[in-house]
């Protein structure tokens, strides 16, 4: 029993919880991206902000400066760089298919209707579009990896 | 603000940031090759043009929301107390105002500012 007297578990796993792969099904390792690529696109977006003001020359620029934005091409315009920004794409996009997703059933758009639970106890609102849109979104993110290596690594041989 | 009012935000953002973050991945390397797409001059000209420019500001304002307030919505899944939810809920909004301020600096220096070599 808790010390609130409910008797209900503690949520003591929190979001360590997340690592634990064990008895995960396919939604719940969408649930798991959903918010690990959230975090790690967020973490991008800031660095984005910050490299993006080099074109004003930095924190302490005051306009369109040429020298800042070669200063800041010459560390992220490389291999490397451009593998970050593949992976970026390859997060982006499982992201936004997926929270589509989420958003459509959210909204009970493809939810199958709840019935009786039987054997083998799989949840009947979980339906197949669901998995399928799971996947749809792995598909779609690779294709624009795949899309994104082939624009940044254009003519850099 | 009511907590169903703020998951109305977060899908109404990632519905436009959904619109927005294609658009801007399609200038990038869609339009105009990578190499042109983030030359100084393309990037200049596509700040000092007003449409660009409101695309972007909105691009940034719409992206922040929906990643600090989904960083929030995690917080609050972590951890449940009157204390907790209050600072994160601040905190929420402070880092949202603190990186759209430096966003749209970064904006209005790129249209106003003097260009320097």
């Amino acid at each position: 029993m808790n010390s609130d007297g409910s008797g209900r578990a503690k949520n003591k796993r929190g979001i360590w919880g997340w690592l634990n792969p064990y008895h995960y099904n396919l939604e719940r390792w969408a649930y798991v991206f959903q918010r690990v690529t959230g975090v790690a696109i967020l973490l991008y977006v800031l660095g984005h902000l910050g490299d993006t003001s080099f074109f004003v020359g930095g924190p302490t620029g005051t306009g369109p400066s040429h020298s800042g934005w070669s200063f800041i091409g010459s560390i992220f315009e490389n291999s490397f760089g451009h593998l970050v920004l593949v992976l970026v794409v390859l997060v982006l996009f499982f992201h936004g298919v997926n929270g589509v997703r989420l958003i459509l059933s959210e909204f009970g758009l493809i939810f199958k209707k709840p019935g009786p639970i039987e054997y083998p106890y799989k949840a009947r609102s979980l339906s197949s579009g669901q998995k399928y849109l799971i996947w749809v979104g792995i598909a779609i993110a690779l294709a624009a990896a795949v899309w994104a290596l082939l624009v940044l690594f254009e003519g850099m041989g | 603000m009511k907590e169903s009012k703020l998951m109305l935000i977060q899908y109404a953002t990632a519905v436009v940031a959904v619109a927005l973050v294609s658009i801007h991945l399609i200038m990038q390397g869609v339009l105009y090759p990578y190499s042109t797409a983030i030359s100084f001059g393309n990037i200049l000209s596509i700040y000092r043009n007003g449409l660009y420019a409101l695309f972007l500001e909105s691009l940034l304002v719409v992206v922040l929301v929906h990643g600090f307030n989904g960083i929030r919505i995690i917080l609050h899944e972590w951890k449940q107390s009157a204390p907790w939810s209050r600072w994160v809920d601040l905190g929420t909004v402070l880092a949202i105002v603190a990186s759209v301020g430096y966003g749209t600096r970064t904006v209005i220096l790129a249209i106003f500012g003097g260009v320097s070599s």
